[in-house]
């Protein structure tokens, strides 16, 4: 029983952290409709420049977040000006094979500035562990499991309170009609893609000080993000964190209980299961459109 | 279509007396990886080109069609032709398991769900040590018996000639459909779903159609790729073999018969080129997918594909 308490405890905190890593996704694939596969390379980018700036510039880490946020809100509105713009009316194939195009060009760049070790971001917490009754859960993970939640609460808020998020959602659903209201869907989309990779960088970062940032591990962040946000349905932020909640516990009950080299299959097995009894998501109002 | 067609020939002529001039053991083995390249971006093609979906898990059919050769050939003892043809049952079938579950999806589900059976193929090989022997690979997969005792430059040359076939016959396969009902049908359902599904093209059935036989063209590259190489391990179903078929099949032209031929000459011989770059070469050739879909969407070939339609509206 208490080996069961701890796989859910430990469940459920990997699950926060993959609801965080898929926060991004959700706005750029879930509502921009951008089929990101460089997702996962901003992931990668935020985690290296995090570890960067507190390991070899020496920054803390209070002080190199902001940063990391801003510089990967830059680089997302570039990216979205200067590439995903000039393909956005073209279907989703498109936009697919740029985005592999980009996610080729980062993973193979940071390999070359970096190599392939294992990087740790310097984190201001200890690993302490802490005692719940049987369950033990170190310090540094309960504190992020903490920001993660104030982070999607807070972008929650921004889309459904905010007039921005109100302008997001209706250059969204319809551009055409958002522009003749006198929506700035350019800058709409920008700020949008923006946001999205400045997500994807905090959570690099953040993960980056609990796992560890490394150059190859964009493709399968950016899979499993996929998975995360296909199995809530599209664009919920409420199926964002079932879909990470349940892939976080699903893979920790197998990993105690099963054979433990197929943890990661468990989660692609369940989305195709998925998808197959409901293809449009647990929480999505999504209907088939001509 | 005559234009490709002929275009072709000439090339499967070229390509049939290349090995007379170029006697050279390293130029053969280039030799053979456009062929098995020209098979893979062939197979690539049907899908992404004609039925307009896009399998991002297609290696998936690349490594079982490789591991069914290398456990019939490692475990049975069995000749290469019966490794071939199993192969390409194999994938076939998959194919049709994968398809039927697949093809109720569009766009980027479907792109993400090929990718997810790839992946889950992937950890399984790397996992079921007792079939596939794990992360070491299954290693000494013998050579067809026709090309034994025979020197090496000998064999690299067989090797290019029973791949040049191959892909000849996947070409030609490719042609057949292209040209065929089921061709214009898939077409059709790209262009405009809608339209077909109104003319009683059912697009599920020209999908999976489809799928099979692009699985077993795969599949049968993959028994090639595992008796030439004599290895097989996980990573045949990892995503480096994948990110060759799009370079290949969208530099060369996505939608035509010639595009997967020219894009796989290309590629192959510049990563021959910049093979001194290492990591390098692959920055670059991310930012040459970026400039291709930017820049030439319709791929090298892609001028060829609309002069043929210029030349069918003219005759309508």
């Amino acid at each position: 029983m208490d080996l069961f308490l701890q796989l859910l405890a430990n469940g459920l905190v990997n699950g926060t952290f993959y609801a965080l890593s898929a926060l991004g996704l959700t706005l750029v694939f879930g509502l921009m409709r951008v089929v990101n596969f460089a997702h996962g390379e901003f992931y990668v980018i935020g985690g290296l420049a995090g570890w960067a700036l507190t390991n070899a510039v020496g920054l803390h880490f209070f002080l190199a977040l902001p940063i990391v946020i801003l510089g990967m809100g830059v680089f997302g509105l570039l990216i979205d000006r200067f590439l995903i713009e000039r393909v956005r009316d073209q279907g989703p194939e498109t936009g697919i094979l740029l985005t592999i195009g980009l996610s080729i060009f980062i993973v193979n760049t940071a390999l070359l500035v970096v190599g392939t070790a294992p990087l740790k971001v310097v984190s201001p917490f200890l690993n302490r562990p802490i005692f719940i009754g049987p369950v033990v859960v170190t310090q540094a993970r309960l504190f992020t499991v903490a920001l993660c939640a104030v982070l999607i609460l807070a972008v929650h808020l921004l889309v459904q309170r905010t007039t921005l998020g109100r302008a997001m959602r209706a250059t969204f659903q319809d551009a055409t009609a958002a522009r003749l209201v006198g929506i700035r869907t350019r800058h709409v989309y920008g700020l949008t893609f923006a946001l999205g990779s400045a997500l994807a960088g905090t959570a690099g970062m953040l993960l980056g000080s609990i796992y560890v940032a490394q150059a190859t591990i964009g493709g399968i962040v950016s899979l499993k993000a996929f998975v995360v946000v296909i199995l809530g349905g599209m664009g919920s932020f409420a199926g964002a964190i079932v879909g990470g909640l349940v892939l976080g516990l699903v893979e920790a009950i197998w990993g105690g209980y099963g054979p433990s080299g197929y943890v990661d299959a468990v989660g692609f097995a369940l989305v195709i299961v998925m998808l197959l009894v409901r293809p449009y998501g647990l929480f999505s109002k999504q209907v088939e459109r001509a | 279509m005559v234009l490709q067609r002929n275009l072709l020939l000439a090339a499967f002529a070229v390509a049939l007396l290349a090995p007379l001039v170029l006697r050279d053991e390293y130029l053969m083995h280039i030799g053979v990886l456009v062929v098995f390249s020209i098979m893979l971006a062939t197979s690539f093609n049907l899908m992404v080109g004609y039925v307009g979906e896009f399998p991002l898990g297609h290696t998936a059919f690349l490594g079982i069609g490789a591991y069914t050769a290398a456990l019939g050939a490692s475990t049975f003892g069995l000749p290469f032709a019966a490794n071939l043809v199993l192969a390409c049952l194999f994938s076939a079938a998959f194919g049709f398991v994968m398809g039927a579950v697949t093809l109720r999806l569009r766009g980027p589900f479907f792109v993400i769900i090929t990718l997810c059976f790839a992946e889950v193929l992937r950890i399984v090989a790397n996992n079921w040590v007792g079939l596939t022997n794990g992360p070491m690979g299954i290693a000494g997969i013998p050579k067809p018996a026709f090309l034994a005792g025979l020197s090496m430059l000998d064999q690299k040359v067989g090797f290019y000639y029973l791949g040049l076939g191959l892909a000849a016959l996947c070409v030609y396969a490719a042609y057949r459909y292209v040209n065929s009902n089921l061709g214009r049908a898939a077409v059709s359902v790209r262009e405009n779903r809608f339209v077909a599904q109104s003319v009683g093209i059912w697009p599920f059935y020209i999908g999976l159609l489809t799928f099979v036989i692009a699985a077993a063209m795969a599949g049968m590259a993959g028994a090639f790729y595992a008796h030439y190489v004599s290895f097989v391990g996980p990573e045949v179903f990892g995503f480096s073999f994948m990110i060759s078929m799009i370079i290949m099949v969208l530099l060369g032209g996505k939608g035509t018969l010639v595009g997967p031929v020219i894009g796989p000459v290309i590629v192959v011989l510049l990563e021959e080129y910049l093979r001194d770059f290492k990591e390098l070469r692959l920055s670059l050739f991310g930012l040459i997918v970026i400039a291709v879909v930017l820049f030439m969407p319709q791929g090298l070939a892609g001028p060829l594909a609309r002069r043929r339609e210029r030349a069918g509206a003219a005759k309508a």
